[in-house]
Parts: C-alpha cells; sequence; structure tokens
C-alpha cells in the first residue's frame, strides 16, 4: 500500500514540474510518514548517497569540460575535422558528427556538445547550403555520442551506484560510442549522396597538419584522463582536477582565448551545475533505499522471469522500457531510479554489470534527441531558429541508426566488455 | 518587490561564494594529494577534506541550481497547459520544494547533532560539521524556494528557471 503512494507521489511530483530531486524526497518522505519511520531516516540517507568516493570527480569533470570550451577549442576542433573529411559529400555534416566525436572526449555532457558545435555549424551549414532542419538534426543526434566517449557524467554516477571501477565504465563506452559516431557518419553520406549535398574542396595534407597542430592540445586532454584512470597513478577525482588546471593552462596560456577574471565565474557555474545532480544523487538514495527494503527490484525481476527468462526478450524488455522512460525523464535521474532494480532483473538472466550499464546509459542518451523531452533536439531548434516538427522528422533516420548501434551493443557484449577486459584486466 | 529581489541577490551571491570557495578547497586538497604523492609522504587529511569540501559545494550549491534549473524538472506537461496553469503549477513547484525543505530541517538538524558523538578519523573533526552540511542544503533550499513564492506572488518574477530551455514552437 505505502508503496503505491510513493510511486503515485512520484508520478504526479514529475507530472506538475517539481524538480526530480525535490519529487523523489515529498515521495520518500510521504512514505515514511505513512510507515511511521522517523523522518531523521532522510538527511541520514542523503548524506550517505552524497558521500561516495567516485562521486567527488563529477565537479571536476564538469570544470575541465567547461574551462576547455571557453577556451577557444570549439573552432579548432571543427577546423581539424573538416580538414579530414570536409571533401566527402555532405563533408560538413561529417564534419558535425566527427567533431562531436573528438568533443565527446573532453566534455561529459551532450547539451554542452549541442550547444558549442551547433552555434558554430548549424549557420555555417545552413550558409553552404544544406537544408536547416538537416542540419539541427546532425547536430542533436551526433552531440548524443558525448557522455558515451569518456569522460562521461552518466558512466561515474552508473559506477557510484554498481561498484564498477569508474575507469572501467569511460573505456566501456569507447567502442560503442566510436561505432555510434561512425554509423551516423555512414547514415549522413547515405543521406546527402541521395539529396546532392555539397562537399568542400580537399585542402592538402598541409592543412590537416597545421588543423591539428591547432587541436592537439584539447585532444591531448583525452589522452591525459585516459592515461590518468587507466595507469592507476590517479584516482578519477585526481584525474579529473588535474584536468581542470591542464584545460585552465591550455585555454589561458596556449590559446589565449580563456580570460583569467572569467574562470571565477566558471568555477561557480560548474560547481551549481555538479551541485543539482548531487542532490539529485542524495534525494534519490533515500527513495532507492525504500526500493531495496520493499524488495522492489526482486518483485520487478521475478515479475519479468514468470512472463520469460530468454536473455534476448530480457534484454529487449529492458531496451524498451528505457528508451520510453528515456523518452521523458532526465539521463541522471532516469539512471538513479532503474539502474538498480533493473541491474536485479539483468543480472539474473546472465547479463554481465559491465555489459547491462554500458546499454542503459547508451539507451538513456538517445532519449536527449527524442520528442517530447529531447534537450539535445530543443538546443539545435533553437539555434537553427527552426519549430520542433522539422527537426523531428530530418533527426529520424539518425535515430535509427542510433537504435540500430544501441542493439548492436546489447546483443553483443564484446563491443562494451572488450576494451575493459583487454586494458583493465 | 524591489526588496525581495534584493534579498535574493544577496543571497544567491553568498551562496555562489560558499560554493565557489568549496569548490576551490576541493581543488586544491586534491593538488596537494597529488603532488605530496608523487613526492613520496602525502598527509592523510587531503581525502577527508576533499569529501567534506564537495559536501558543502553541495549544500551551498542545491539551492542555487534549484533558481537556475540545474535542478532539473520534467516541463513538458505542465508548460503546456493553457493560460494561468503552467504558473500555478511553478508556483506549487516552489511551495513543494520549500515545503519539504522546510518540513526536513529538523530531523536534519537532530541528524547533526549525532555528529557530535563522532570525530573524523583523520581531521579529527566533530562530524557535526559534516552533517551539518544536509541542514544547510535543506535550509537554502527553503529559503530559495520560498523567495520564489514571495516572488511570483508580488510580481517581481515569472518562476521560470533562469536558464530555462525553451522548446521551440511547433
Amino acid at each position: 500500500m505505502e508503496v503505491w503512494v510513493l510511486f503515485a507521489v512520484f508520478v504526479a511530483g514529475l507530472i506538475v514540474g517539481i524538480p526530480v530531486a525535490v519529487t523523489l524526497g515529498l515521495s520518500s518522505l510521504v512514505y515514511l510518514l505513512m510507515s511511521g519511520i522517523p523522518a531523521v531516516v532522510m538527511p541520514q540517507k542523503m548524506y550517505a548517497g552524497m558521500d561516495v568516493f567516485v562521486l567527488l570527480s563529477i565537479p571536476g569533470f564538469i570544470l575541465a569540460g567547461n574551462l576547455m570550451n571557453q577556451g577557444g577549442i570549439t573552432n579548432r576542433i571543427i577546423r581539424f575535422a573538416q580538414a579530414l573529411i570536409g571533401w566527402v559529400r555532405g563533408g560538413l555534416g561529417l564534419t558535425n558528427i566527427a567533431a562531436s566525436m573528438l568533443f565527446g572526449g573532453i566534455t561529459g555532457t551532450a547539451v554542452a556538445d549541442a550547444a558549442s558545435i551547433g552555434g558554430v555549424m548549424i549557420p555555417g551549414m545552413k550558409k553552404a547550403g544544406y537544408p536547416a532542419d538537416f542540419s539541427a538534426a546532425v547536430t542533436a543526434a551526433s552531440s548524443t555520442v558525448g557522455p558515451i566517449i569518456p569522460p562521461s557524467v552518466p558512466m561515474i554516477i552508473v559506477g557510484a551506484l554498481s561498484g564498477i571501477s569508474v575507469g572501467k565504465m569511460f573505456l566501456a563506452g569507447a567502442v560503442p560510442g566510436i561505432v555510434m559516431g561512425l554509423a551516423m557518419m555512414v547514415t549522413c553520406y547515405w543521406i546527402s549522396a541521395r539529396k546532392n549535398f555539397p562537399r568542400q574542396a580537399w585542402q592538402g595534407w598541409g592543412e590537416v597538419a597545421r588543423s591539428f597542430g591547432g587541436a592537439f592540445w584539447a585532444l591531448f586532454m583525452t589522452f591525459l584522463i585516459i592515461y590518468g584512470l587507466l595507469s592507476g597513478l590517479a584516482t578519477p577525482t585526481e584525474t579529473a582536477v588535474v584536468a581542470s588546471v591542464y584545460a585552465l593552462i591550455v585555454g589561458a596560456f596556449v590559446y589565449r582565448e580563456l580570460k583569467l577574471r572569467a574562470v571565477p565565474g566558471i568555477l561557480i557555474e560548474s560547481a551549481v551545475s555538479a551541485a543539482g545532480i548531487l542532490a539529485l544523487v542524495g534525494f534519490a538514495n533515500v527513495f532507492g533505499w525504500i526500493l531495496v527494503s520493499e524488495r522492489i527490484p526482486q518483485a520487478i525481476a521475478d515479475a519479468v522471469l514468470t512472463f520469460t527468462d530468454n536473455k534476448f526478450l530480457v534484454i529487449l524488455i529492458i531496451n524498451l522500457l528505457l528508451l520510453f522512460v528515456g523518452m521523458f525523464m532526465e539521463t541522471i535521474a532516469a539512471l538513479i531510479i532503474l539502474f538498480v532494480p533493473l541491474l536485479s532483473l539483468a543480472q539474473a538472466v546472465g547479463i554481465e554489470p559491465l555489459h547491462f550499464a554500458t546499454f542503459a546509459v547508451l539507451n538513456l542518451m538517445i532519449g536527449l534527441t527524442t520528442p517530447p523531452v529531447g534537450v539535445c533536439l530543443f538546443v539545435c531548434a533553437g539555434i537553427a531558429r527552426l519549430p520542433l516538427t522539422p527537426v523531428v522528422v530530418a533527426i529520424l533516420p539518425f535515430l535509427l541508426t542510433n537504435i540500430a548501434v544501441l542493439f548492436l551493443v546489447s546483443y553483443v557484449p564484446g563491443f562494451a566488455t572488450w576494451l575493459p577486459s583487454v586494458l583493465m584486466p | 518587490m524591489k526588496s525581495t529581489e534584493r534579498i535574493i541577490q544577496v543571497l544567491a551571491t553568498v551562496a555562489r561564494i560558499g560554493a565557489g570557495v568549496s569548490f576551490l578547497v576541493l581543488i586544491v586538497a586534491v593538488l596537494i594529494q597529488v603532488t605530496t604523492r608523487t613526492m613520496g609522504n602525502s598527509p592523510v587529511w587531503t581525502e577527508e577534506l576533499t569529501r567534506f569540501a564537495l559536501l558543502y559545494l553541495v549544500a551551498f550549491g542545491a539551492g542555487l541550481s534549484f533558481r537556475t534549473g540545474d535542478m532539473v524538472n520534467v516541463d513538458v506537461v505542465c508548460e503546456n497547459l493553457p493560460g494561468r496553469a503552467p504558473r500555478m503549477l511553478r508556483l506549487l513547484s516552489a511551495v513543494a520544494t520549500a515545503g519539504l525543505a522546510l518540513y526536513l530541517l529538523p530531523a536534519s538538524w537532530k541528524y547533526t547533532s549525532i555528529g557530535a558523538m563522532q570525530t573524523s578519523p583523520a581531521l579529527g573533526m566533530q562530524m557535526t560539521w559534516a552533517h551539518v552540511t544536509i541542514t544547510l542544503l535543506l535550509a537554502l533550499l527553503a529559503v530559495f524556494g520560498a523567495l520564489r513564492i514571495v516572488g511570483m506572488l508580488t510580481g517581481a518574477e515569472d518562476g521560470k528557471p533562469e536558464k530555462a530551455i525553451e522548446a521551440p514552437e511547433g
């Protein structure tokens, strides 16, 4: 009975637009009051949820990405991507996707990617003769590889929820992220060839080398982060903080586009973004504790297993459920609420936690580009000055591509588990 | 109406400074940890200080994230309702936020005082100072929620998050 009230309050709160963190808190509080459990459990569980070792790295990774973003990396990365593949048919679309993949190795958020790359590429593509809806769609779709390619805030959260090392989580996302990017490039080329979109002139190996020289310092940060985590020399938090210092030095002294007086503001913005995420984690920990004490994860697993224990079908059910939830809910909130219940179901049919975690994150990223609540879709349509509908239509081929990659990664565990097993045995 | 805006501004500035300083402490503690370890012996207190700094960062930042919209909500239904409904729901959302935080304050104060029975292993600090972050978080959330209610009722603001990403029409 109390559990149903918990869910009812939670869903009602979401629908009327109360912040997800507060909705989680409210529904948990109502449950506690009805069950006669003292409210002091709540601050205690919030504290326990936020005082988790790997969560310490979240503000650092957000700061490193924001500093780089303000430090003039966008144009350099786009120039390098354009020198590499701008000469193919539909070159600016391909450039857009490649830039997102490179950008994804620096920041861990898709919205930052959509806004920065979209701000440059959408007007640029329109000027070069690409339809506005296609330009917005390709930007929105490709921005979702950002949080799949390491570093990635959702992957850190999953690490905190499951106890899988952040290094392993990051590596597990690398191959699926690259495959997803390449698959979108194929789709983009196919559309461009059919619609005869323009291509740029090949600018020669000299330009490739020069633009790589410009982008090198930004791209080196990806290497720095991966090396820090793999070498065992640094914890994720240390890696994130060192990456922030590196981004500060590159932005202010190498690229010289980061104004030092803007740094305190960036520091505070990053802190507030991180605080929003961590407060959500804190309130969600109370909610999660209630779910576990009511044996909800077990009940969900049992309910599905009485229906089928076929691994193939269970993966399909999990994916359909996450795709549906991802349409309406923000990624991190959805992960925090659903990850643990679905993990016990996944493990019951023999899916490895690392593999499950990877396709769950990949799945929820796709939700960033689906109506009605696709943040990246809104950002890109906004930049292109278009209503939502044409962008939704134009993004369909990319959406289908990404869903195809999702199912590939879901059914072939090697995509996720191979790289971590080689590099972090 | 002017005074509400001024109070919001002052409080937001204090909270921003608090969040910024906490983040700075976190960064410096981690850098000390990294540099001293490469030289051989790192102090034992840096890891603990980092954890406490994070808790203060969240305590100061959470209320602000409610204001900026970094504390995410699902606005697809409520913002597309006709007439004054979106405004009413935004007001309800502020009431729910402030109400929850306010209701939990006595419980979190109790939790804070329980901390006096423990000291942290490395810094030897009373755990009250760690537990109090939850109280601070809730207090600031209550205050910013309440100020939004006052701001909306006096017409000083429309209750939308500061950096809301608007869905394009259509």
